[in-house]
Protein backbone atom coordinates (compact mmCIF):
# COMPACT_ATOMS: atom_id res chain seq x y z
CA UNK A 1 0.00 0.00 0.00
CA UNK A 2 1.26 3.70 -0.25
CA UNK A 3 -0.04 7.28 -0.33
CA UNK A 4 -0.34 9.93 -3.04
CA UNK A 5 -1.71 13.29 -3.38
CA UNK A 6 -4.60 13.72 -4.76
CA UNK A 7 -5.56 14.80 -8.22
CA UNK A 8 -6.33 18.74 -8.14
CA UNK A 9 -9.50 19.14 -10.36
CA UNK A 10 -11.79 22.53 -10.08
CA UNK A 11 -13.33 21.91 -7.00
CA UNK A 12 -10.01 20.73 -5.10
CA UNK A 13 -8.60 23.70 -6.11
CA UNK A 14 -11.34 26.39 -4.46
CA UNK A 15 -11.61 24.60 -1.65
CA UNK A 16 -7.98 24.42 -1.61
CA UNK A 17 -7.96 28.46 -1.59
CA UNK A 18 -10.61 27.65 1.69
CA UNK A 19 -8.20 25.43 3.21
CA UNK A 20 -5.69 27.96 2.98
CA UNK A 21 -7.63 30.84 4.51
CA UNK A 22 -6.03 31.69 7.63
CA UNK A 23 -9.33 32.14 9.22
CA UNK A 24 -9.36 28.38 8.90
CA UNK A 25 -6.09 27.92 10.86
CA UNK A 26 -7.03 30.54 13.53
CA UNK A 27 -10.11 28.89 14.56
CA UNK A 28 -8.67 25.22 14.08
CA UNK A 29 -5.87 26.40 16.16
CA UNK A 30 -8.06 27.93 19.21
CA UNK A 31 -10.56 24.59 18.72
CA UNK A 32 -7.50 22.54 19.76
CA UNK A 33 -6.60 24.07 22.75
CA UNK A 34 -10.59 24.55 23.94
CA UNK A 35 -12.56 22.88 26.39
CA UNK A 36 -15.55 20.98 25.35
CA UNK A 37 -18.08 23.82 26.45
CA UNK A 38 -16.29 26.01 24.04
CA UNK A 39 -15.84 23.91 21.37
CA UNK A 40 -20.00 23.33 21.95
CA UNK A 41 -20.21 27.06 21.67
CA UNK A 42 -18.61 27.34 18.14
CA UNK A 43 -20.49 24.45 16.98
CA UNK A 44 -23.50 26.66 17.41
CA UNK A 45 -22.16 29.61 16.41
CA UNK A 46 -21.18 28.57 13.01
CA UNK A 47 -24.90 27.14 12.63
CA UNK A 48 -26.00 29.96 14.32
CA UNK A 49 -28.77 32.95 12.62
CA UNK A 50 -27.36 35.58 14.82
CA UNK A 51 -23.93 37.67 13.52
CA UNK A 52 -23.10 39.81 16.79
CA UNK A 53 -21.41 38.45 20.03
CA UNK A 54 -23.80 39.14 22.68
CA UNK A 55 -26.72 36.63 22.69
CA UNK A 56 -24.31 34.08 22.43
CA UNK A 57 -22.51 35.53 25.18
CA UNK A 58 -26.16 35.36 27.04
CA UNK A 59 -26.22 31.83 25.83
CA UNK A 60 -23.07 30.14 27.73
CA UNK A 61 -23.11 31.82 30.76
CA UNK A 62 -20.49 28.96 31.86
CA UNK A 63 -17.75 30.75 29.40
CA UNK A 64 -18.82 34.36 29.65
CA UNK A 65 -21.08 35.13 32.82
CA UNK A 66 -19.65 36.66 35.80
CA UNK A 67 -18.40 33.57 37.28
CA UNK A 68 -16.28 32.86 34.64
CA UNK A 69 -14.21 35.86 34.59
CA UNK A 70 -13.02 34.77 38.38
CA UNK A 71 -9.43 33.68 39.12
CA UNK A 72 -8.31 31.18 36.40
CA UNK A 73 -11.70 32.03 34.47
CA UNK A 74 -10.24 35.02 33.39
CA UNK A 75 -8.01 33.15 30.64
CA UNK A 76 -10.85 30.72 30.08
CA UNK A 77 -12.78 33.89 29.11
CA UNK A 78 -10.79 35.21 27.62
CA UNK A 79 -10.10 32.59 24.86
CA UNK A 80 -13.42 31.94 24.81
CA UNK A 81 -13.89 35.41 23.50
CA UNK A 82 -11.47 34.57 20.61
CA UNK A 83 -13.16 31.74 19.91
CA UNK A 84 -16.60 33.38 19.51
CA UNK A 85 -14.97 36.02 17.55
CA UNK A 86 -13.22 33.43 15.43
CA UNK A 87 -16.43 31.51 14.73
CA UNK A 88 -18.67 34.49 13.76
CA UNK A 89 -16.52 35.55 10.87
CA UNK A 90 -16.43 31.96 9.84
CA UNK A 91 -20.38 32.36 10.10
CA UNK A 92 -20.43 35.76 8.51
CA UNK A 93 -19.24 34.34 5.38
CA UNK A 94 -22.25 33.62 4.14
CA UNK A 95 -24.65 30.45 3.66
CA UNK A 96 -22.59 28.98 1.04
CA UNK A 97 -19.17 29.49 2.06
CA UNK A 98 -19.85 28.53 5.76
CA UNK A 99 -20.34 24.92 5.30
CA UNK A 100 -16.75 24.79 3.23
CA UNK A 101 -15.33 26.54 5.98
CA UNK A 102 -16.89 24.50 8.66
CA UNK A 103 -15.21 21.41 6.77
CA UNK A 104 -11.91 22.87 6.23
CA UNK A 105 -12.10 23.86 9.67
CA UNK A 106 -12.76 20.01 11.09
CA UNK A 107 -9.71 18.72 8.86
CA UNK A 108 -7.69 21.35 9.73
CA UNK A 109 -7.65 20.77 13.58
CA UNK A 110 -7.98 16.86 13.06
CA UNK A 111 -4.51 17.18 11.36
CA UNK A 112 -3.65 19.47 14.47
CA UNK A 113 -4.36 17.41 17.12
CA UNK A 114 -2.59 14.39 15.68
CA UNK A 115 0.38 16.80 14.61
CA UNK A 116 0.68 16.78 18.33
CA UNK A 117 2.15 12.91 18.65
CA UNK A 118 3.93 12.96 14.96
CA UNK A 119 7.16 11.73 14.24
CA UNK A 120 9.44 11.97 11.41
CA UNK A 121 8.69 8.57 10.00
CA UNK A 122 5.03 9.19 10.59
CA UNK A 123 3.99 12.59 9.33
CA UNK A 124 0.66 13.80 9.39
CA UNK A 125 -0.88 14.94 5.42
CA UNK A 126 -3.86 16.29 4.17
CA UNK A 127 -5.94 15.33 1.01
CA UNK A 128 -4.22 12.13 0.14
CA UNK A 129 -5.31 8.91 -1.74
CA UNK A 130 -4.00 5.25 -0.45
CA UNK A 131 -2.97 3.15 -3.01
CA UNK A 132 -3.16 -0.77 -2.85
CA UNK A 133 -1.92 -3.63 -5.62
CA UNK A 134 -4.55 -4.79 -7.95
CA UNK A 135 -7.31 -2.30 -6.39
CA UNK A 136 -8.85 0.92 -8.45
CA UNK A 137 -7.91 4.32 -6.83
CA UNK A 138 -11.01 5.63 -4.92
CA UNK A 139 -12.09 9.14 -6.18
CA UNK A 140 -12.29 11.06 -2.96
CA UNK A 141 -8.84 11.71 -1.07
CA UNK A 142 -9.18 10.91 2.69
CA UNK A 143 -8.96 14.13 4.49
CA UNK A 144 -6.16 13.66 7.11
CA UNK A 145 -3.71 10.65 7.14
CA UNK A 146 -0.82 9.64 9.48
CA UNK A 147 1.80 7.89 7.09
CA UNK A 148 3.85 5.69 9.56
CA UNK A 149 5.04 2.42 7.67
CA UNK A 150 4.09 0.35 10.74
CA UNK A 151 0.49 1.79 11.44
CA UNK A 152 -1.33 4.17 9.40
CA UNK A 153 -4.01 5.94 10.13
CA UNK A 154 -6.57 7.55 7.74
CA UNK A 155 -9.49 9.62 8.59
CA UNK A 156 -12.66 11.18 6.89
CA UNK A 157 -13.95 14.49 9.03
CA UNK A 158 -17.39 16.08 9.19
CA UNK A 159 -19.10 18.89 10.33
CA UNK A 160 -22.18 17.31 11.54
CA UNK A 161 -23.58 13.31 12.52
CA UNK A 162 -25.60 14.05 8.85
CA UNK A 163 -21.75 13.79 6.77
CA UNK A 164 -22.26 10.05 8.26
CA UNK A 165 -22.90 7.96 5.27
CA UNK A 166 -22.70 4.74 3.74
CA UNK A 167 -20.23 5.66 1.45
CA UNK A 168 -17.59 7.50 3.99
CA UNK A 169 -18.30 4.65 6.08
CA UNK A 170 -17.20 1.94 3.13
CA UNK A 171 -14.44 3.75 1.97
CA UNK A 172 -13.00 3.51 4.97
CA UNK A 173 -13.73 0.53 5.76
CA UNK A 174 -12.16 -0.64 2.06
CA UNK A 175 -9.16 0.88 3.20
CA UNK A 176 -8.61 -1.20 6.67
CA UNK A 177 -9.31 -4.63 4.58
CA UNK A 178 -7.24 -3.78 1.45
CA UNK A 179 -4.36 -3.32 3.52
CA UNK A 180 -5.21 -6.30 5.51
CA UNK A 181 -5.32 -8.08 1.86
CA UNK A 182 -1.32 -6.70 2.22
CA UNK A 183 -0.87 -7.26 5.49
CA UNK A 184 -0.72 -4.01 6.71
CA UNK A 185 -3.10 -2.69 10.25
CA UNK A 186 -4.84 0.71 9.23
CA UNK A 187 -6.43 2.77 11.69
CA UNK A 188 -9.26 4.03 10.29
CA UNK A 189 -11.87 6.32 11.69
CA UNK A 190 -14.36 9.43 11.26
CA UNK A 191 -13.85 12.58 13.03
CA UNK A 192 -17.15 14.22 13.43
CA UNK A 193 -17.79 17.84 15.04
CA UNK A 194 -20.93 16.71 16.37
CA UNK A 195 -22.04 14.71 19.83
CA UNK A 196 -21.16 11.25 20.40
CA UNK A 197 -25.01 10.63 20.74
CA UNK A 198 -25.73 11.94 17.61
CA UNK A 199 -23.29 10.28 15.95
CA UNK A 200 -24.54 7.28 17.37
CA UNK A 201 -28.10 7.54 16.01
CA UNK A 202 -26.74 8.03 12.47
CA UNK A 203 -24.43 5.04 12.91
CA UNK A 204 -27.63 3.09 14.13
CA UNK A 205 -29.40 3.68 11.07
CA UNK A 206 -26.68 2.85 8.25
CA UNK A 207 -25.82 -1.07 6.97
CA UNK A 208 -22.01 -0.59 5.90
CA UNK A 209 -19.54 -1.94 7.58
CA UNK A 210 -17.99 -0.38 10.58
CA UNK A 211 -17.01 -2.81 12.95
CA UNK A 212 -13.35 -1.60 13.07
CA UNK A 213 -14.03 2.85 12.08
CA UNK A 214 -13.31 4.26 15.51
CA UNK A 215 -15.85 7.43 15.84
CA UNK A 216 -14.33 10.72 17.14
CA UNK A 217 -16.84 12.75 17.99
CA UNK A 218 -16.95 16.63 19.80
CA UNK A 219 -16.42 15.18 23.23
CA UNK A 220 -13.46 13.06 22.54
CA UNK A 221 -11.28 14.95 19.90
CA UNK A 222 -8.77 15.34 22.16
CA UNK A 223 -7.97 11.49 22.01
CA UNK A 224 -6.73 12.45 18.41
CA UNK A 225 -3.55 13.57 20.44
CA UNK A 226 -2.75 9.97 21.39
CA UNK B 1 -40.41 35.75 53.58
CA UNK B 2 -41.99 32.90 51.86
CA UNK B 3 -41.24 31.99 48.66
CA UNK B 4 -44.72 33.02 47.47
CA UNK B 5 -43.36 36.09 48.09
CA UNK B 6 -40.89 35.90 45.44
CA UNK B 7 -42.39 35.99 42.34
CA UNK B 8 -39.35 36.07 40.15
CA UNK B 9 -37.87 32.62 40.77
CA UNK B 10 -37.99 30.45 37.83
CA UNK B 11 -37.29 26.99 38.08
CA UNK B 12 -36.01 24.79 35.77
CA UNK B 13 -39.50 23.31 34.95
CA UNK B 14 -40.34 26.15 33.87
CA UNK B 15 -37.43 26.84 31.41
CA UNK B 16 -37.43 23.20 30.59
CA UNK B 17 -40.90 22.77 29.62
CA UNK B 18 -40.37 26.18 26.94
CA UNK B 19 -37.39 24.54 25.50
CA UNK B 20 -38.72 21.51 25.00
CA UNK B 21 -41.89 22.89 23.42
CA UNK B 22 -39.40 24.50 21.22
CA UNK B 23 -37.04 21.65 20.07
CA UNK B 24 -40.71 20.29 19.18
CA UNK B 25 -41.21 22.84 16.97
CA UNK B 26 -37.99 22.39 15.65
CA UNK B 27 -37.90 18.90 15.13
CA UNK B 28 -41.33 19.69 12.93
CA UNK B 29 -39.43 21.70 10.51
CA UNK B 30 -36.98 19.45 10.60
CA UNK B 31 -38.83 16.65 9.51
CA UNK B 32 -39.82 18.19 6.16
CA UNK B 33 -36.54 16.60 4.94
CA UNK B 34 -38.08 13.72 3.58
CA UNK B 35 -34.78 12.37 3.28
CA UNK B 36 -33.72 12.61 6.56
CA UNK B 37 -37.40 11.95 8.44
CA UNK B 38 -35.87 8.41 10.07
CA UNK B 39 -32.71 10.76 11.79
CA UNK B 40 -35.17 13.29 12.38
CA UNK B 41 -37.27 11.36 14.58
CA UNK B 42 -34.24 9.07 16.68
CA UNK B 43 -33.07 12.42 17.47
CA UNK B 44 -36.24 13.58 18.93
CA UNK B 45 -37.22 10.01 20.45
CA UNK B 46 -33.54 10.20 21.90
CA UNK B 47 -33.36 14.03 22.90
CA UNK B 48 -36.65 15.03 23.90
CA UNK B 49 -37.20 12.94 26.97
CA UNK B 50 -33.70 13.92 28.44
CA UNK B 51 -34.36 17.89 27.78
CA UNK B 52 -37.45 17.21 29.76
CA UNK B 53 -35.07 15.20 32.30
CA UNK B 54 -33.07 18.07 32.94
CA UNK B 55 -35.73 19.25 35.05
CA UNK B 56 -35.72 16.32 37.37
CA UNK B 57 -31.75 17.00 37.69
CA UNK B 58 -32.53 20.46 39.22
CA UNK B 59 -35.90 19.12 40.83
CA UNK B 60 -37.47 22.65 41.35
CA UNK B 61 -35.06 24.66 42.50
CA UNK B 62 -34.84 27.89 42.06
CA UNK B 63 -32.43 28.68 38.78
CA UNK B 64 -30.34 31.38 38.26
CA UNK B 65 -30.55 34.39 36.29
CA UNK B 66 -28.21 33.92 33.99
CA UNK B 67 -29.39 29.91 33.31
CA UNK B 68 -32.97 30.74 32.90
CA UNK B 69 -31.79 34.03 29.87
CA UNK B 70 -29.27 31.25 28.69
CA UNK B 71 -32.23 28.76 27.65
CA UNK B 72 -34.50 31.80 26.77
CA UNK B 73 -32.10 33.32 24.46
CA UNK B 74 -30.90 29.69 22.62
CA UNK B 75 -34.29 29.03 22.25
CA UNK B 76 -34.84 32.60 20.71
CA UNK B 77 -32.33 31.54 18.10
CA UNK B 78 -33.68 28.12 17.15
CA UNK B 79 -36.85 30.27 16.46
CA UNK B 80 -34.85 32.22 13.85
CA UNK B 81 -34.45 28.88 11.72
CA UNK B 82 -36.63 28.48 8.64
CA UNK B 83 -34.54 26.19 6.84
CA UNK B 84 -35.08 22.68 7.29
CA UNK B 85 -31.59 21.51 6.74
CA UNK B 86 -30.13 24.14 9.67
CA UNK B 87 -32.95 22.51 11.96
CA UNK B 88 -31.74 19.04 11.81
CA UNK B 89 -28.30 20.32 12.86
CA UNK B 90 -29.52 22.37 15.64
CA UNK B 91 -31.47 19.16 16.72
CA UNK B 92 -28.28 17.73 17.81
CA UNK B 93 -26.84 21.12 19.41
CA UNK B 94 -30.15 22.60 21.01
CA UNK B 95 -30.14 19.57 23.70
CA UNK B 96 -25.92 20.11 24.78
CA UNK B 97 -26.53 23.82 25.11
CA UNK B 98 -29.61 24.07 26.99
CA UNK B 99 -27.95 21.09 29.15
CA UNK B 100 -24.32 23.50 29.64
CA UNK B 101 -26.86 26.22 30.68
CA UNK B 102 -28.84 24.07 33.18
CA UNK B 103 -25.74 22.13 34.75
CA UNK B 104 -27.02 18.41 33.53
CA UNK B 105 -26.79 16.62 30.59
CA UNK B 106 -27.86 14.84 27.55
CA UNK B 107 -25.53 12.23 26.71
CA UNK B 108 -26.91 9.40 27.66
CA UNK B 109 -30.77 7.79 27.32
CA UNK B 110 -33.41 9.91 30.12
CA UNK B 111 -33.28 8.09 33.37
CA UNK B 112 -29.85 5.95 32.56
CA UNK B 113 -27.25 8.76 34.00
CA UNK B 114 -29.35 10.36 36.62
CA UNK B 115 -27.65 10.43 39.95
CA UNK B 116 -28.12 11.92 43.00
CA UNK B 117 -27.39 15.89 43.38
CA UNK B 118 -23.04 15.29 44.57
CA UNK B 119 -23.01 11.73 43.43
CA UNK B 120 -19.69 11.03 41.69
CA UNK B 121 -20.08 11.55 37.62
CA UNK B 122 -19.98 8.02 36.26
CA UNK B 123 -17.47 7.01 33.82
CA UNK B 124 -19.47 7.32 31.13
CA UNK B 125 -20.34 11.07 31.79
CA UNK B 126 -16.69 12.23 31.58
CA UNK B 127 -16.41 14.12 28.35
CA UNK B 128 -19.81 16.26 29.13
CA UNK B 129 -18.62 19.44 28.02
CA UNK B 130 -20.14 20.68 30.85
CA UNK B 131 -17.98 18.11 33.14
CA UNK B 132 -15.01 19.01 30.68
CA UNK B 133 -15.97 22.50 31.77
CA UNK B 134 -15.65 21.82 35.45
CA UNK B 135 -13.13 20.09 35.28
CA UNK B 136 -10.52 23.04 33.64
CA UNK B 137 -9.14 20.79 30.61
CA UNK B 138 -7.54 21.94 27.62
Amino acid sequence: MRFQDAARDARAVVYAGIQADPLVGRVAALLAEATGAERLLARAVMNGERSDAEPWRRIFPALFGEGASKGSGEELRRHAELLLAASLEVANRGEAARSQYRGAVVEELTARLLAGRAAPEAPVRRERRVLFDGVPAEIHPYDVTVESRTRPEVYDCKWGARGINADVLNQLDDARTHAADEEMDVSVAIVVFDSRRSCELRLDRSTANREKTRLVALESLDELRG
Amino acid sequence: MSEAAEPNLVTASDVVERAASSYRALADLAETVEDEWEYVSDLVDAYLPSIRALADENDGRPLAPDQAAAVDEAIAEIGLISDPHKAIDWLSTFPHVVALALGGDVDSPAGAASKPAGADAPESDDDSPFRILLRGDR
